[in-house]
């Protein structure tokens, strides 16, 4: 498929489970079990829009961020039901993607994590993830090549679906940059390296920032590239969180960054169907 | 190399027992303390001015903060000996209930002890009594309260409220930080100020404060 056409992915799960009543603390992953029709709904939402691929919704689903949540022992139900869910309202030629994001621990200095903890923690998410039978893994928001790697190598251990991973730069006054210090170079080399499937970037930045790092990203690879950003900065505004982008100026950057390269794209934190429709509208014009 | 070139070379390249090292030497061959200190002081600083430039990331950042406070542990019972404070000021520092999320904050904490201020950091999802009953405890001059959602974001405006409610407002100056967080958020719940990242977050505090 992604020879022949630029593949469209999803938007934001969380944003929207927060929106529907999610209470502040409480993992988005809990939904996947407890209210399973509104965490579906989004899914549906989705495909219906025009997403070709929906992440599971996993992304907070491993060990060391559910413990962080005190929700450790529930890792293999939420996991196992964000497959479940998703696959019900799949329709024909459309895919899951097993959503992996990072641990929320970080190495030395930063934090106390060890990559072998960082191994051991994706490959039973992953293991959980394969069993319940995802069509590819997406690994994304990762901010610590280290920890990226880990997981790639983690899911290559017990899978052999594709993988997509996906890390999240800030600019700096000198380019882009993970708040580690790991350029786009070295991330996109050291993940083609591994082996993934493709390469990208998502969240913390918005379309209109996203638009030249997915030329950088071209530069040093001939995989296919992904684009997820973020729909702006969110505000509080009377008490709802509203973000700054709207459907069309995101879909406008998105196009320019499919000129730019881009093979893979999609929305992250505060995008909704809308964003995907209208980007599902620009790439077909 | 003069004393405070060795220093800035140890602190920038986040050397902790090179810094100590330093540090005992100042003690041991009776240099002035506040001379020395101020050395390091400028040192951290140029860590931070490194970071805003995206020359420094997080683990530099830290590494720097580290040391910095490595030298630190053997000027203070010097300071405290001559009876000189020389804590800038106190400051009780956590992120909201609810929220995780503590990396941001817990860079700021760093910097802010780095730079010579007596920190106590709460961790992560941290209820508002907690923030509270330590502030009182310690009887701070500022709580920094971070949040990186903006649903767990509220818990700031609860804060000043409580604070208010109980008539302890003026006691503490309150700072908020977190990627949602706005000037305008900032003057809609009567918070004394935010920051665009740790090295700011020092500048303000040391604002605040009169420094």
């Amino acid at each position: 498929m992604i020879e022949e056409r630029v593949v469209l992915l999803d938007g934001a799960m969380g944003s929207l489970l927060m929106d529907q009543g999610l209470p502040p603390g409480t993992p988005p992953e809990m939904w996947n079990v407890s209210n399973s029709e509104k965490v579906q709904n989004v899914h549906k939402g989705y495909f219906d829009a025009g997403s070709d691929v929906v992440l599971t919704n996993t992304f907070g689903g491993s060990g060391l961020k559910l413990m962080a949540h005190k929700h450790g022992s529930s890792i293999e139900d939420y996991n196992r039901k964000a497959v479940e869910i998703a696959r019900q309202v799949c329709p024909e030629k459309c895919y899951i993607a097993g959503d992996i994001g990072p641990s929320g621990v970080f190495l030395p200095p930063v934090g106390d994590g060890t990559i072998e903890g960082f191994e051991e923690n994706f490959l039973e998410q992953a293991e959980i993830l394969t069993k319940a039978g995802v069509d590819l893994f997406f690994i994304e928001t990762m901010v610590d090549l280290k920890e990226a790697e880990a997981a790639v190598k983690a899911v290559k251990e017990v899978s052999k679906v594709p993988i997509f991973a996906s890390i999240s730069y800030q600019k700096t006054k000198r380019g882009y940059f993970t708040i580690m210090g790991n350029s786009v170079e070295e991330c996109t080399i050291s993940l083609q390296d591994l082996g993934v499937d493709a390469i990208g970037a998502n969240c913390t930045i918005s379309s209109e920032e996203m638009v030249d790092l997915i030329s950088e990203i071209k530069q040093h690879t001939s995989l296919p590239i992904i684009a997820k950003p973020n729909a702006g900065k969110p505000e509080l505004i009377k008490g709802k969180t509203v973000y700054q982008a709207t459907p069309e100026g995101f879909a406008k950057d998105i196009k320019q960054m499919v000129k730019n390269g881009a093979r893979i794209v999609g929305g992250c934190c505060g995008t909704r169907p809308e964003f995907i429709e209208k980007i599902n509208q620009q790439i077909k014009e | 190399m003069s004393f405070p070139e060795k220093c800035k070379d140890a602190i920038l390249a986040g050397d902790i027992d090179l810094s100590k090292n330093l540090a005992q030497k100042a003690v041991t061959d009776n240099l002035d303390i506040n001379a020395a200190i101020d050395a390091f002081s400028l040192a951290i600083r140029e860590a931070g001015d490194l970071f805003e430039e995206g020359e420094f990331f997080l683990p530099e950042l830290m590494r720097s903060a580290e040391a910095m406070k490595a030298a630190m542990t053997i000027f203070d019972p010097i300071i405290s000996e001559g009876k000189e404070d020389r804590s800038l000021g106190r400051i009780v520092i956590g992120t909201i209930e609810g929220d995780i999320h503590d990396i941001g904050k817990t860079l700021v904490a760093s910097m802010l002890s780095a730079e010579g201020f007596d920190v106590h950091d709460l961790g992560a999802d941290v209820p508002i009594s907690t923030f509270i009953d330590k502030a009182l405890e310690v009887n701070a001059d500022i709580i920094c309260i971070s949040a990186l959602l903006t649903t767990t974001m509220v818990g700031q405006k609860r804060l000043i409220d409580t604070l208010e409610e109980k008539n302890i407002r003026d006691k503490f100056k309150v700072l908020i930080g977190g990627a949602p967080v706005s000037k305008k958020w900032t003057e809609e719940i009567g918070a004394d100020g935010t920051a665009e990242n740790a090295i700011s977050a020092v500048k303000l505090a040391r604002n605040l404060l009169g420094l």
